[in-house]
């Protein structure tokens, strides 16, 4: 088979995302390159991770002063760290010396970050303090070796609810203009969350791209034969869509059962919340890669990390009204949403695989029941259309 | 009496960061050029640096005063 000219693959890659931005009912989903190319994927990553919003961590991962967590995200050594004021930022886990990696394991910094390399010595809020022999030996300042100007080199961050939020680029406009929307829709949960601890966190591993978490996240369709556990008390015309365009997506219901244990007892609720939350909850994807779930008395918060074309770590963290909880009872809690997640895993993967299949046109969508999930393709299309515009 | 290079060694192998500000410090008094002075004092403020270390600022200050330091 010969190339096709590069003019046609471009229309016909421009042609497949305008199909994808028709209405819900008539569109087609996003084309199986999006989900089985490595090129691809590293467009999606500028174009919808990079430039954007992007979940990265909680803060919760850095609870004290000094503590410090590398973290590699999309390729890109980072380090979240806690200054000793106890602000949490995000900077590039690399000396400004020779790029040599400042951190290799989650540590506490008792005083100052040194570089294993040759020293160079960087304060908690990412101040260069010294520069060790810079000048020759026993020599540590040289003229043209200005530290002001030679400080980590901090990430753009922004921290909603726990979730340390990081826009790669710098170009993406504040975090609280472009989530307004969602900040307002649950201005009454902008309370303290209390993280549950080490037993209320967990991660998945799913062989299937990001995106594919996403989608099938925000809907509600597949809940009664995915998580058949939940039809005794939660059905289907229980549950209804959200759709925010350009936004977030996904559904809610209006029977969330408390959990409780064998005494009766269950979890405080948050303070003075409206009386939808009674017996309400909401499950949102707040686009790009952060799934979002707010009941009465927790909630959590799912941080999807891309680590190639065909692979995704899951990272969950489960949140509480107050900070003194039941052990027993969020481990229950922890193991109840761990089942429910790992029941999505063999959709999520499924689909992936079903992207090998030549001919297979990206689907079809319910108009009645896939607008969560169309409302997130129609986003990636707008974005990567975007992306190619000259 | 161990040499103070067979010290560090063993203060390095064990990561021992309060003997190492110790000894470094050690090494300084006795270096014989104001050269090695600043190599040893740096090491010295380096590691009590890193460790929080309570001479970290009295280091500092003397690396200072050489004119090695900021």
């Amino acid at each position: 088979m010969s190339d096709l000219p590069t003019d046609s693959t471009i229309h016909a890659a421009t042609d497949a995302l305008t199909a994808v931005r028709q209405p819900v009912g008539t569109a087609r989903g996003l084309p199986n390159a999006h989900y089985t190319c490595p090129t691809l994927f590293e467009d999606e990553a500028t174009a919808l991770l990079k430039t954007t919003w992007a979940g990265l961590a909680v803060a919760s991962d850095v609870p004290a002063p000094g503590d410090a967590k590398p973290i590699t995200f999309l390729g890109m050594p980072l380090l979240l760290l806690r200054d000793k004021s106890g602000v949490v930022r995000v900077f590039n886990n690399v000396c400004r010396h020779r790029g040599m990696i400042l951190v290799a394991e989650p540590r506490r910094i008792e005083g100052a970050i040194r570089c294993p390399y040759h020293s160079w010595c960087y304060a908690t809020d990412g101040r260069l303090v010294t520069t060790p022999h810079v000048g020759g030996p026993g020599i540590n300042t040289a003229p043209d070796i200005d530290r002001a100007t030679l400080g980590l080199i901090e990430v753009r961050s922004h921290i909603w609810r726990d979730i340390v939020f990081i826009n790669i680029s710098g170009t993406a406009p504040d975090f609280e203009q472009v989530h307004a929307p969602l900040i307002a829709r649950w201005s009454a949960l902008d309370q303290p969350q209390h993280h549950g601890g080490p037993d209320s966190h967990f991660t998945l591993d799913v062989a299937s791209n990001w995106k594919l978490a996403v989608e099938n996240y925000c809907e509600s369709y597949h809940l009664p034969w995915v998580h058949p556990g939940l039809n005794s008390y939660s059905r289907l015309e229980d549950h209804y869509n959200i759709v925010a365009p350009q936004q977030f997506s996904g559904q809610a219901t209006h029977v969330y059962r408390q959990l409780t244990d064998a005494a009766g007892h269950r979890f405080a609720d948050y303070a003075n919340l409206p009386a939808f939350w009674d017996q309400g909850a909401e499950y949102i994807a707040l686009y790009p890669n952060v799934l979002l779930g707010a009941q009465r008395d927790h909630s959590f918060a799912i941080l999807l990390e891309p680590l190639s074309h065909n692979q995704t770590r899951e990272h969950v963290h489960l949140y509480y009204a107050t900070a003194d909880t039941d052990a027993d009872l969020r481990a229950a809690n922890s193991a109840q949403w761990k089942q429910v997640f790992e029941e999505d895993i063999f959709v999520v993967e499924g689909m992936q695989r079903g992207r090998a299949a030549l001919g297979f046109d990206g689907g079809r969508f319910s108009a009645a029941m896939d607008a969560p999930t169309h409302c997130f393709h129609d986003w990636v299309a707008t974005r990567m259309q975007a992306a190619r515009a000259p | 009496m161990r040499s103070l290079d067979q010290r560090l060694c063993a203060a390095h192998a064990k990561n021992d960061i309060s003997t190492l500000v110790a000894l470094y410090c050690e090494a300084a008094t006795a270096a014989e050029t104001t050269t090695q002075k600043g190599f040893y004092l740096t090491h010295a403020y380096v590691y009590a640096l890193e460790a929080a270390h309570p001479d970290a600022l009295r280091l500092h200050a003397q690396l200072c005063s050489l004119g090695k330091e900021l």
